[in-house]
């Protein structure tokens, strides 16, 4: 496994190095600073910094607009993950590498994380250009506790690469990466609390919620930064993030398997 | 050979070509929905009682219409863009080279490709659009022959938008280039989701450059706010005016980028 | 040594026949197909489009699970342990797929490396006798997207080594390469079996290449095996048409006496008049020729030309395609 990451990191580093996806890059930052700029017009020249009554009951704090915008950028962070760890497999089928991938004996896990380690040094520098843009516009962030923070992302990262790889094997078997991804990106936008708390939303669209990582991530870093102490539901958003993660890890793992063998027979036959 | 026929080879190529699988039908129709319920409940965390700030722009009874009428008329610049991204397959099947092999003017082929596109892009959410207008109520119109006229104008700047697209795709290998500069900054800007008065200056003049802002303006004049032609033209001319810089920049785009093409024989390559 | 036994492979393909509805299809890809390769040995496998030649190899390299049927490979059952099996074979498809373009040659021979469990020295050495070997010295650290097909293929090749396999198989790996470059691949893929003692499985469409490197050739139809034996062998088998072209001098009795003597024996005979002598035109479902010889010295007349046309592998393969379009 260990042979199967490094390799794969150092590949992608070098294709990185040699070709920068430009557009992905700007195009996760953009949708980070629309959010961003979206809050701060609404905030201060739309609605003069009047607030619903309930958005501080739902969300304890009365910082809409950092609220928004950790919404925006770890919903671009996740995005980015998210699409770099799915669209793997579909973009060696398509460039005509996967069946020599396939006729190697390296473990496949091992090869997702080393293209998730590698996507993730990219995520960070657009998740760091969003919260500098952010800064700009208002963002305030109460307090960095790093020994809080590094294992909660820890924990997102995890499941939002297990989710990853449920959403890869989806792509395999519809042949398709942009409907795929991108329905799953305007869903999971819209119910997990990205810009506005879920509780606004009616109850069945608000248990969708349930099922996305963003959500519990969401939760547990605004908690962190914006209302600076840890409670209770946080444990325990914590350790449903987790066993989300786990879930999907599983799922993903056993889907994928599946797909591949599939794939050469579809593909090929 | 008329601009008419080439539209209808158009629109039975892409009907068997880009319309064939129904999946397509998620980014024309189920994500401009999403994406609408989620531009309404974006607003929820402000106060959208009696007395809240938005009056100013917007009825707060009327935020739903404000923003149905929005997305409705950014799914006819959308579903563009997407057809402009099938000129990156049609780069790559190499059958876009054979489309200028052709003798058929190039501009002709441009806003040909948009227009013949658009119909069936945008049928589906139009109806959905019109349902909700219905359920919603709140419409208010003063000259109902206004109403053909703004979806006429609607159409046809569309129209000239995505042949512009489609030139600025005969230069650029990279499809998410197009998204990133023109589209999504479109959608931000143009008072789809938000109303354009109450933008700060430097965000009015970004807004000012999209032919959407000016459409949006008068279609919600004449279906929301109840304008007159004449409380409207001002608008208009400055729309109009758009257009005419958009259709005299794609002609010069066309030339250059078929003189750039011969000479580098950039199209094979993608 | 590799074996297959009774390989089958179905596949059910969903036909689109309206707008929601969709009818199952069964599709038999390979349908009780046997083959074996020893090491050092080239076999070929040959048969028109979609006779289940590619099925069969990804079935072979594990990419593929079988339907039913065995395949084990110096006794090891490919189902049953794949990853072992996947150190021991490689495979090598034709056009520019399977290689990273963005990468280097040795960027990519690298990375597969390590996808063997390859590392350290071992792996760079074995990189650098590899690139020499396809002789992609001088290109080595440029992007595969700036080679041209010929050094694609060639670094295929070298990737298809990485893992230095008993067996190899090759689908197409001439396809559209130059004459010259065909060639010198052609060479590679003989030196490779017969000096390295590796077992090859070889898919072309360039019969002539398969009738000279070929020990042995499969050929199957529709997912049938249909025949099985030396190249030789198979075209004494399906094509038994001989000709014989001859231009003797003497006179129109001599060209009589042979006709029916020849006739006597089986073989079609048409005679012409020509500037040099008498043109002889023979048919027959054996080599006439020494027959013909010695008809000739007997006789003592004077033998100006001789040509015998051979049938090769081609005459062999169409007449198969055309006989089961027939039937």
């Amino acid at each position: 496994m260990w042979a199967s990451f490094s390799a794969t990191f150092n590949r992608q580093f070098m294709t990185m190095r040699r070709a920068y996806p430009w557009s992905f890059f700007i195009g996760h930052i953009l949708d980070g600073v629309y959010i961003i700029i979206f809050a701060y017009l609404s905030y201060h020249f739309i609605f003069q910094g009047q607030l619903n009554k309930n958005f501080t009951s739902y969300t304890g704090t009365s910082n809409y607009l950092s609220y928004a915008m950790i919404g925006g950028m770890l919903n671009s962070f996740s995005v980015s993950l998210l699409m770099i760890v799915s669209r793997m497999l579909i973009t060696e089928m398509r460039e005509g590498t996967l069946e020599a991938l396939l006729l190697t004996p390296s473990s496949r896990q091992g090869y997702f994380l080393g293209a998730a380690v590698q996507g993730l040094m990219r995520s960070c520098i657009e998740m760091i250009a969003i919260f500098s843009i952010g800064l700009f516009f208002g963002l305030k962030m109460v307090s960095v506790n790093a020994l809080i923070l590094i294992p909660v992302l820890s924990v997102f990262c995890f499941a939002i690469f297990s989710q990853a790889l449920v959403l890869g094997s989806f792509m395999l078997v519809f042949r398709d990466t942009y409907i795929t991804q991108n329905t799953l990106f305007v869903i999971m936008t819209l119910v997990s609390g990205v810009s506005f708390p879920p509780q606004f939303l009616p109850g069945w669209l608000h248990t969708l919620s349930c099922i996305m990582p963003l959500s519990y991530g969401l939760n547990l870093f605004r908690g962190v930064v914006i209302e600076e102490h840890w409670s209770g539901s946080m444990t325990q958003d914590l350790f449903l993030l987790f066993g989300l993660g786990v879930l999907y890890f599983i799922a993903g793992s056993i889907f994928i398997k599946r797909t591949e063998k599939t794939v050469v027979e579809k593909y090929f036959g | 050979m008329n601009l008419l026929s080439i539209i209808w080879a158009e629109v039975r190529k892409s009907h068997r070509h880009n319309f064939n699988n129904h999946l397509v039908y998620f980014s024309l129709f189920v994500w401009p929905a999403i994406l609408f319920i989620n531009a309404y409940y974006a607003f929820k965390p402000f106060n959208l009682q009696a007395g809240s700030p938005l009056a100013r722009f917007v009825p707060f009874d009327k935020l739903g219409l404000f923003l149905i009428t929005g997305y409705l008329a950014y799914i006819f610049f959308w579903s563009l863009v997407q057809s402009a991204w099938q000129m990156a397959y049609e780069r790559q099947q190499g059958t876009l080279e054979l489309l200028l092999l052709t003798p058929v003017p190039r501009i002709w082929l441009m806003f040909g490709r948009a227009a013949a596109n658009l119909i069936e892009a945008v049928w589906l959410f139009s109806a959905f659009s019109l349902l909700i207008i219905l359920f919603m109520g709140g419409v208010h119109v003063a000259e109902w022959w206004l109403v053909p006229v703004a979806i006429v104008l609607l159409v046809l700047s569309a129209v000239i938008w995505g042949g512009f697209l489609n030139i600025i795709f005969l230069f650029s290998r990279d499809a998410g280039v197009l998204y990133t500069l023109f589209e999504a900054p479109m959608e931000f800007f143009s008072g789809v989701r938000m109303p354009v008065l109450a933008f700060p200056i430097w965000a009015k003049s970004i807004a000012f450059l999209f032919p959407l802002t000016y459409v949006l303006t008068i279609l919600r004049g004449v279906v929301m706010e109840g304008k007159t032609f004449r409380d409207l033209s001002g608008s208009l001319i400055l729309l109009l005016g758009v257009l005419t810089v958009l259709v005299i920049a794609s002609l010069f785009l066309v030339r250059v980028a078929e003189r750039h093409a011969k000479e580098t024989g950039n199209l094979t390559l993608f | 040594m590799l074996e297959a036994r009774h390989l089958k492979k179905y596949y059910t393909v969903k036909e689109k026949t309206g707008w929601f509805s969709r009818e199952k299809q069964l599709i038999r890809a390979v349908d009780e197909i046997d083959l074996s390769i020893d090491k050092g040995e080239i076999v070929g496998l040959l048969g028109v489009n979609g006779a289940g030649k590619t099925t069969t190899i990804k079935m072979l390299s594990t990419l593929l699970t079988p339907t039913s049927g065995t395949i084990t490979v110096d006794g090891t059952n490919v189902v049953e342990q794949p990853n072992r099996i996947k150190q021991q074979v490689n495979m090598i498809a034709g056009g520019e797929r399977m290689l990273y373009w963005r990468l280097t040659a040795r960027e990519n021979l690298m990375y597969f490396g390590k996808l063997y469990g390859l590392h350290g020295q071992t792996l760079t050495e074995r990189c650098r006798q590899l690139i020499r070997l396809v002789g992609l010295d001088e290109a080595a650290d440029h992007p595969v997207e700036r080679y041209s097909k010929g050094m694609k293929q060639r670094l295929q090749i070298a990737r298809g080594l990485i893992n230095d396999p008993d067996y190899l198989f090759l689908d197409e790996p001439t396809l559209g390469l130059d004459a010259p470059v065909a060639r010198q691949l052609r060479k590679t893929v003989k030196d490779l079996a017969k000096v390295r003692n590796k077992g090859i499985l070889l898919t072309s469409h360039y019969l002539e290449e398969v009738q000279e490197l070929c020990d042995r050739v499969y050929i199957i139809e529709k997912g049938h095996l249909l025949l099985h034996g030396t190249p030789e062998r198979i075209i004494q088998t399906v094509v038994n048409i001989f000709h014989l072209q001859a231009v003797v001098s003497g006179q129109s009795s001599d060209s009589i006496w042979l006709k029916q003597e020849l006739e006597k024996r089986n073989v079609q005979v048409s005679v012409k008049d020509s500037d040099e002598g008498k043109l002889l035109h023979m048919t027959a479902s054996f080599d006439m020729t020494a027959s013909f010889i010695a008809l000739v010295a007997k006789q003592g007349l004077i033998l100006k030309k001789l040509e015998a046309t051979k049938p090769n592998l081609e005459d062999a393969i169409i007449k198969l395609a055309e006989e089961s379009h027939a039937s």
